[in-house]
């Protein structure tokens, strides 16, 4: 089994406040690691550290992507080199077309990769096969990027990118927040269609519901900008039944 | 200034690319004005075999625009676009006057500034009491790139007629972070991430142009950068 991300002490602050307090985590190729805890525990600054967001600061730890130091690349080379990050409030762009932005995305990674830039009909059939996947509409190309989109919609455009991109690692931010129960099928099937034996993903989530759909090899609770227990999906039915008071931290 | 008197049923339609304008425009019953004031970086071919006023990008001009609506019915439509960089300045002045009813007026004004560049728009807009059942509305927005480029806008209406339907709006700001980023996650450097943006921004002007051929020519230049 190869190891493809491995967190060391990492601490990161916003606004000079610290929030992650030394997480540790390896997570290697083919797995899926499930992140749960009370709000406000850190999840969502993890995701934020990890894809180079630059309204946080890493204050010290160190965090490394197939060896390669991933704090020391900008965000966009990380996200060429294969971590994606399915937004828990994906972003309007009025005026970006779909089509430009997906464009734009794919060539950026061909460019890294040393490869030509994508023909423009095997772009198209291409975006055809995953909104397929997602059971996205084909206007979806010439919309602006999620603008106008419903909560559910935005949520599979989140899903749809990450089929487009075949990132390696695949951060899922509450990506089952605001979705009914079809949407979240739609969501959960495409994440499981796109799994890989050399890619893994992290699923951040409130819930267990998600977690019966997507199903994580590991669960780790975090609480207070730390990993405090780790354990199998058990742990995550645990959890629901007699919340994070309950579980002896 | 002369003026361009537009008659009766009428159209008048015209795109200016990179020139100082001085036009005035009388516009009498049913007749029609719809005009692009066009200030941006551009490649010269564009505007091969395409009937357009033009000239090479100035580094300072003033746009003076003043319609007069003398007779009923009458449809004024006036885009103005500028993107400036370096020491560039641009200044807009729309006037219009609705003196009798019925006529519907359209301004839509938008400033890209980078470097030290400077933009500037008074936009004046007059109902008069006789003009009942105007729709009349301006909107101005504008996008600073840089802390030292600037911009000063002063929309001022004046409404004396009661039945009329008028809107006006004004506003400058910088480019989204939050859409910056979720670009750069995508694997797009900033300064793509950035052109993108800015494209974004001016596209809904030149999406109103109705030479298809010119339409497609100006927004390929735009995307040409990337």
């Amino acid at each position: 089994m190869n190891k493809l991300l491995e967190i060391k002490d990492l601490h990161a602050s916003i606004g000079g406040k610290e929030i992650l307090k030394g997480v540790n985590l390896v997570i290697n190729e083919g797995e899926v690691h499930a992140i749960m805890g009370p709000n406000g525990a850190g999840k969502s600054t993890l995701s934020a550290v990890l894809t180079g967001n630059p309204a946080y600061e890493v204050t010290s730890g160190e965090v490394y992507l197939k060896g390669q130091d991933l704090l020391a690349m900008p965000a966009e080379v990380r996200a060429r080199a294969g971590v994606f990050l399915s937004f828990q409030y994906p972003v309007e762009i009025p005026g970006v077309s779909m089509t430009n932005f997906m464009r734009a995305a794919i060539n950026a990674k061909r460019e890294y990769e040393g490869k030509e830039p994508i023909a423009p009909k095997e772009f198209l059939a291409l975006m055809r096969e995953k909104k397929k996947l997602l059971e996205l509409p084909d206007k979806l190309n010439n919309r602006s990027v999620n603008e106008g989109f419903s909560g559910g919609e935005k949520k599979k455009n989140e899903i749809f990118q990450m089929a487009m991109l075949e990132p390696c690692l695949a951060i899922l931010d509450e990506t089952d927040s605001g979705l009914d129960i079809d949407a979240l099928r739609i969501v959960a099937e495409g994440v499981n269609k796109l799994k890989t034996p050399q890619n893994a993903s992290i699923v951040i989530t409130h819930y267990q519901r998600l977690l019966d759909y997507i199903v994580p090899d590991f669960v780790h609770v975090l609480a207070d900008g730390k990993i405090v227990k780790t354990g199998d999906k058990t742990l995550a039915l645990e959890l629901e039944e007699k919340g994070y008071e309950g579980i002896n931290l | 200034m002369s003026e361009i008197i537009i008659h009766s049923g009428e159209t008048f339609e015209k795109v200016f690319l990179n020139e100082s304008v001085n036009l005035h425009f009388v516009q009498e019953a049913g007749s029609h004005v719809k005009i692009h004031v066009l200030n941006m970086p551009f490649d010269n071919s564009i505007t091969r075999n395409i009937d357009i006023s033009k000239q090479s990008c100035p580094s300072e001009a003033t746009n003076n625009i003043v319609v007069e609506q003398v007779g009923e019915g009458c449809s004024t439509e006036i885009y103005a676009l500028a993107y400036l960089h370096g020491d560039e300045s641009v200044t807009a002045e729309t006037h219009v006057t609705h003196a009798v009813g019925g006529g519907t007026s359209n301004q839509l004004v938008k400033f890209v500034l980078a470097d030290r560049a400077r933009g500037s728009f008074i936009g004046d807009l007059k109902i008069a009491p006789d003009a009942q059942k105007t729709e009349a509305h301006q909107t101005n927005r504008n996008l600073l790139l840089s802390e030292t480029a600037e911009m000063r806008t002063r929309p001022q209406l004046e409404i004396y007629a009661d039945d009329v339907k008028a809107t006006h709006g004004a506003s400058t700001g910088q480019l989204d972070d939050s859409a910056l980023f979720y670009m750069q996650q995508r694997g797009i450097d900033k300064q793509k991430a950035r052109q993108l943006l800015v494209n974004a921004f001016m596209i809904d002007v030149l999406n109103t142009i109705s030479d298809e051929t010119l339409r497609e020519k100006l927004i390929n230049t735009l995307d040409s950068d990337l």
